[in-house]
């Protein structure tokens, strides 16, 4: 009954909104604006894309790191809600094989909001013909009503970027 | 049921991009499939469980079908692996 209440109020679980925070310093875009068509067309899910200011990528929620892969240029996390992030640095750099990236977590780690995960060399990777442009997905979109990225706006490390509901 | 096996002939494996393609081919089906590789099963529909499996050139997977449309399904899921993988 104290549940039902709570529902009513809005303070179920259910109803709560689910914050993610940016895991990058830079230009917050639309997944639109990515030029790979699993990002952009929201096959890998809904979410933003950040032009990146900075080479560096930090935990955007609590949680702990389902699987960074083996070439450093992405990772994702499962937050203590059971959301599922994927954070992918630039686009085709699996093709770098690790060049210009560095790890800073495992698969499995815990970690905490601001917890720095990779960093890059925005630089080379640029040099060597890759867009820095980094799609921050829910993958398990079906799993949410409501997904709204920032969009359009200069972010930090840890400000809002996408608020989720059940 | 019905099952496939298939050596990943991609030089760079199971990443984002075909995960991300092969979900959305598995996702158009009912029937529950099931990737596996070596001992570990994963659903076809999760980006991230495929992710991980982190399946290379030469890797075998098998893939496993139940439900109402698996022919179907099988079908289209070799012919996606055999263009993309």
């Amino acid at each position: 009954m104290f549940n039902k209440l709570k529902e009513q109020l809005g303070l179920g679980s259910k109803d709560k909104e689910i914050l993610i925070l940016s895991p990058i310093k830079g230009e917050a875009c639309s997944l639109e604006e990515v030029k790979d068509p699993v990002f952009s067309e929201k096959i890998m899910g809904e979410g933003l894309a950040i032009k990146p200011l900075a080479g560096r990528v930090v935990a955007p929620v609590d949680g702990t790191i389902g699987l960074i892969i083996g070439t450093k240029h992405a990772v994702s996390i499962v937050s203590e809600q059971g959301t599922e992030i994927l954070i992918h640095v630039g686009l085709d750099t699996v093709k770098l094989n690790g060049e210009f990236y560095h790890a800073f977590v495992n698969t499995g780690d815990k970690v905490k909001a601001g917890d720095l995960l990779l960093e890059f060399d925005m630089e080379q990777i640029k040099a060597s013909g890759y867009d820095v442009i980094t799609p921050v997905v829910i993958c398990n979109t079906s799993e949410y009503s409501v997904i709204t990225p920032v969009i359009g706006v200069m972010v930090e490390e840890l400000d809002r970027v996408v608020a989720i509901k059940k | 049921m019905k099952e496939i096996k298939y050596v990943i002939k991609d030089e760079l494996g199971i990443h984002a991009r075909p995960a991300g393609l092969l979900v959305k081919e598995a996702r158009r089906f009912q029937s529950e499939i099931i990737l596996k590789k070596d001992n570990t099963s994963v659903d076809a529909k999760s980006i991230l469980r495929i992710m991980g499996l982190g399946a290379k050139k030469g890797d075998e997977i098998t893939m496993t079908f139940h439900g109402a449309d698996e022919a179907e399904a099988s079908t289209s899921i070799k012919a996606f692996l055999a263009a993309n993988l």
